[in-house]
């Protein structure tokens, strides 16, 4: 105490810090609290330190958004630097929002003193975390103490000293620089300190069980660290919105009488001072409540069981829709926006709340510079505004079940798969058409695939594996997944639909010189898009070998398309019919056969084989021209399967009478000078493995005069000295020889008439191939190669007279010399291996290299 | 599509990718998409040496635009299927063209 009766106590000695957020020296209740000195000080023991938690390092802006003790001086307007300031406080409230929401941590703070003030009464519980406030309880303040707040509320308006004594009496040291979080805060205290007792004896217990929901949320966010957080004041912006406010920024007093009503006029007439202010919200809730006789407590439920059934599921959903804006706060503020609307007085639905706010916050705006009040009531009009539009979008909360969201779902998604999928591609056939690679592969590697020789649904099944891989792995072993399923039925349908809408892929606008070619994941928008020029390779045919060679290849590849449209035809054959099958399936299964009649006979065609032979022609034959290509040699195999018995004779007898014509006959006669180059070898290996097997294959089971009959061309029409030193006819000479033999001594007898043909013949083709048996061996004798001519010197030794026999063994006497004397310095293996091809010969004649050793 | 449908077969053989700014990456094939995009598990650089900022990545996912060769595995590799498959999808070509 000074002399003059000041305050001599400056005011970081009074248990608030300057630094601390608030109105620096200027403090709005020093001049009120002059006389009760003494009593401010007892308050420093109960005060509940919520100074102190405030984020020190968060007032940057405070003086600037406050005014501060700069514009506090009346210098006036050129230094209003807070009413400039105040027209981007909503920026920097943004910004307050946006850096609370990235440190999360920094929410639970403020439940730490609650705990560590254990002097404080009506705070105990909150020790622990699953504490639920008495949100019901509220009510029960009201009802107890109406008069004394009722009186507060309404002297505080004219005189400030009641208000201050009863701050006073519940313990907060009046003469503190305060905020209006602390203020709030306080009179939170107050409100709790009041009524504690009857809180808990009042409020049923299995009531506690309706509100965990909005509590934790609550207890966190009602006090941000920052004082010009939304949070202390949610209650007084909150009712904002549901207040026929035409304008929003209104002056001070009209805005005090707004949010006057809440509060005082309660006690006496809850039910009526709740309603008029929200009609429309309360007849909604009403609805699901169950009548309460004692006025009083519904009036407390009222508002706090709505909020159980409501935030829960909106919360989340809330997020979903505001993923930017507030993504931290916009939870609470979503919270703080329904209970606003909902019940007038801000602490009931808030549960622990701030029942002097009203009253003090006058106070406080009155203490405030004008400007200051000016950016406050700005920024508090916009964060009134901003809260009335996130209460105007999330009113519709909940407005959709999971199921709508999963019908949506599969409407969008049956969008993305006709907008993917292209038109008329769908059918199974196209499918394999389109992936038909590694469909087949799939099927051929034994993929954990259905393959796609099954029936046509399961193609379209697999269509899901092409947008989802991830379940394409696992489609077999997938359980009874009801959802999943109804998804691929859906995505069936889809294609179905998309089939039946065709879509262009490309849009000309009218006028324009281009097009706009669509792309999508199943055809990427191709970068070039060439035009083919109808008439190019017409000029090309006087050249008459490169049309030849072109001719040749188009041949190949109509075998190859004919060939592919059987087996794709073969795929469809319809089930077999009986006595009993329904005329339909008759009558598909008859289509069906005329089908596969046509495209024979297209097949027939394409392999050329029917052209007129032309001895004198310079060109051969178009089959064998077909033939001296790799891809053509490879169809043959595929085109015997396809063709009828006779059918596979006129190749077999095409291929012989030929034989010298074959390029793989041909250019490959081997010398004992020059070995064949690779590509001749390669392609004469390739095929020995894939013309001759079928012909073998053929030839086996013909009966002799067809033998005859080939043995007879092959002696007739070729050049029986380049057939013998070939690889390829020296193969097909053994096949002939060799079946011969077989039928022979197989023991149906046949006609001895042919017999006498077929010896005739065969002498025939021994003095042919007698004179070149020294130059049958492909190289020197270091080529292993030899094996076949060894195979054909004894199906010849089998069949050949003794005289014959010796003929041949004079032949080749210098080889089998030749090749014994080698092996001797060969490892064993291999040494082995070659005598035993030179014992094939030898033991066909009754002889053994062991005879020569 | 050949072209996906064919890498479709190689997935969970080892392939080895050469990028178009010389980067080649040995690892297995895990999935590849209709852009041929690529991704490699146990994924390594040929030639770490080179390219060591690569050694720490065992996924990678491979953008399908920067890829210029594909190293595949022959035994993998079917190649009358795939003619038969290259015919097809020509004459599909051929058929949209009309």
């Amino acid at each position: 105490m000074s002399f003059f009766g000041f305050d001599t106590n400056l005011p970081r000695d009074k248990g608030h810090s300057t630094n601390a957020p608030g109105f620096g020296h200027h403090d709005a209740f020093a001049g009120l609290g002059g006389g009760v000195d003494g009593d401010a000080i007892d308050f420093e023991e109960t005060y509940d330190g919520l100074g102190e938690q405030l984020d020190e390092t968060n007032d940057a802006f405070n003086d600037d958004t406050f005014g501060g003790p700069t514009s506090q001086q009346g210098v006036g307007k050129d230094f209003d630097f807070a009413g400039e300031t105040s027209k981007i406080a909503g920026t920097i409230h943004e910004e307050q929002m946006l850096f609370q929401a990235r440190q999360p941590p920094s929410q639970q703070k403020p439940s730490i003193p609650y705990a560590s003030k254990p002097a404080r009464t009506g705070y105990e519980s909150y020790n622990n975390p699953e504490y639920i406030p008495q949100l019901e309880a509220r009510a029960d303040i009201w009802g107890l103490k109406p008069k004394q707040s009722t009186a507060a509320a309404k002297q505080s308006e004219i005189e400030p000293e009641p208000l201050l004594q009863s701050h006073q009496l519940t313990g907060v040291p009046a003469r503190k620089m305060m905020s209006l979080d602390e203020v709030e805060a306080m009179m939170r205290g107050q409100s709790f300190q009041d009524a504690p007792v009857p809180m808990m004896s009042q409020a049923p217990p299995q009531s506690y069980g309706q509100q965990p929901a909005p509590f934790p949320h609550q207890m966190p966010h009602g006090q941000p660290p920052y004082p010009g957080m939304p949070g202390q004041f949610a209650p007084h912006i909150l009712q904002r919105p549901q207040q026929p406010h035409p304008q929003q920024g209104p002056p001070r007093q009209q805005q005090i009488h707004a949010e006057l009503p809440a509060q005082p006029i309660h006690p006496q007439q809850p039910q009526q001072s709740q309603q008029p202010q929200h009609p429309a919200m309360l007849q909604r809730q009403r609805q699901q409540q169950p009548p309460v006789s004692q006025p009083q407590s519904q009036s407390q439920r009222q508002t706090p069981q709505p909020a159980p059934h409501q935030r829960p599921p909106s919360q989340p959903r809330q997020i979903l829709q505001n993923p930017n804006r507030l993504s931290g706060h916009g939870q609470p503020m979503m919270q703080q926006a329904h209970p606003g609307p909902r019940g007038s007085f801000p602490g009931h639905s808030r549960g622990p709340s701030f029942p002097g706010m009203v009253i003090t916050h006058p106070e406080q705006l009155m203490a405030l510079s004008k400007e200051e009040r000016e950016a406050y009531l700005e920024e508090d009009a916009k964060r009134a505004k901003r809260n009335h539009k996130i209460f105007e979008l999330s009113k519709d909360n909940g407005l959709m079940t999971p199921q709508d969201k999963n019908f949506i779902t599969r409407i969008q998604l049956q969008q993305l798969m006709s907008a993917t999928g292209n038109l008329d591609e769908k059918s199974p056939e196209a499918q394999i058409a389109e992936d038909f690679y590694y469909q087949v592969f799939s099927s051929i590697r034994g993929a954990p695939r259905q393959n796609p020789h099954q029936p046509a649904n399961q193609f379209a099944q697999t269509y899901l594996f092409q947008t989802n891989s991830r379940f394409g792995a696992r489609r077999q072993g997938r359980g009874g997944d009801n959802h999943m399923q109804r998804m691929e039925q859906q995505v069936q349908r889809a294609v179905e639909a998309a089939k039946a809408k065709p879509k262009g892929k490309q849009l000309v606008i009218e006028g324009s010189l281009g097009k706009i070619s669509f792309s999508n994941s199943k055809t990427p928008r191709p970068l070039l898009n060439l035009k083919r020029p109808e008439t190019g390779d017409k000029l090309k045919q006087n050249k008459s070998l490169v049309a030849d060679r072109k001719d040749t290849l188009r041949n190949i590849e109509a075998v190859y398309m004919t060939l592919m449209h059987l087996e794709d035809h073969d795929r469809t054959r319809p089930p077999a019919i009986a006595d009993g099958s329904p005329p339909e399936a008759i009558q598909a299964h008859m289509e069906w056969r005329t089908k596969t009649e046509d495209l024979h006979k297209k097949l027939w065609q394409d392999i050329k084989i029917m052209e007129p032979i032309n001895p004198q022609s310079t060109t051969p034959h178009p089959f064998i021209s077909i033939l001296s290509f790799a891809k053509g040699k490879k169809a043959i195999q595929r085109i015997f399967s396809h063709i009828d018995e006779q059918e596979r004779i006129t190749v077999v007898t095409m291929i012989v009478v030929h034989l010298d014509q074959l390029s793989v006959v041909a250019h490959a006669v081997t010398s004992q000078d020059e070995p064949l180059s690779l590509t001749i070898r390669e392609e004469v290996e390739l095929f020995l493995a894939t013309v001759i097997p079928p012909l073998f294959a053929h030839i086996s089971e013909s009966p002799l005069n067809i033998i005859i009959g080939l043995l007879g061309l092959v002696l007739d029409r070729t050049n029986m000295h380049i057939v013998a030193r070939t690889k390829v006819g020296m193969s097909l000479l053994t096949i002939l020889i060799s079946r011969a033999e077989l039928l022979k001594q197989s023991p149906p007898k046949l006609d001895p008439s042919d017999w006498e043909h077929w010896t005739e013949l065969y002498n025939r083709l021994f003095d042919v191939v007698e004179p070149v048996l020294p130059v049958i061996f492909p190289g020197n004798v270091n080529d292993t190669d030899d094996m076949y001519v060894w195979q054909f010197l004894a199906s010849m030794g089998v069949g050949a007279s003794p005289e014959q026999q010796q003929r041949l063994v004079l032949g080749v006497k210098d080889r089998v010399m030749e090749t014994v004397t080698v092996s001797k310095a060969l490892p064993a293996e291999m040494a082995g291996a070659r005598l035993a091809n030179v014992n094939l010969f030898m033991r066909a004649i009754g002889l053994d290299v062991e005879l020569l050793g | 599509m050949l072209f996906f449908s064919f890498f479709k077969t190689l997935v969970d053989h080892e392939i080895t990718v050469e990028l178009k700014n010389e980067v080649c990456i040995r690892g297995t094939l895990k999935s590849v998409d209709q852009y041929l995009n690529i991704k490699l598990d146990n994924a390594e650089a040929t030639d770490e040496l080179r390219w060591p900022h690569l050694c720490s990545t065992r996924d990678m996912f491979i953008r399908g635009s920067v890829v210029r060769y594909v190293h595949l595995p022959s035994s993998a590799v079917d190649t009358a299927l795939l003619e038969d498959a290259t015919r097809r999808e020509a004459e599909a070509a051929k058929g949209k063209a009309k």
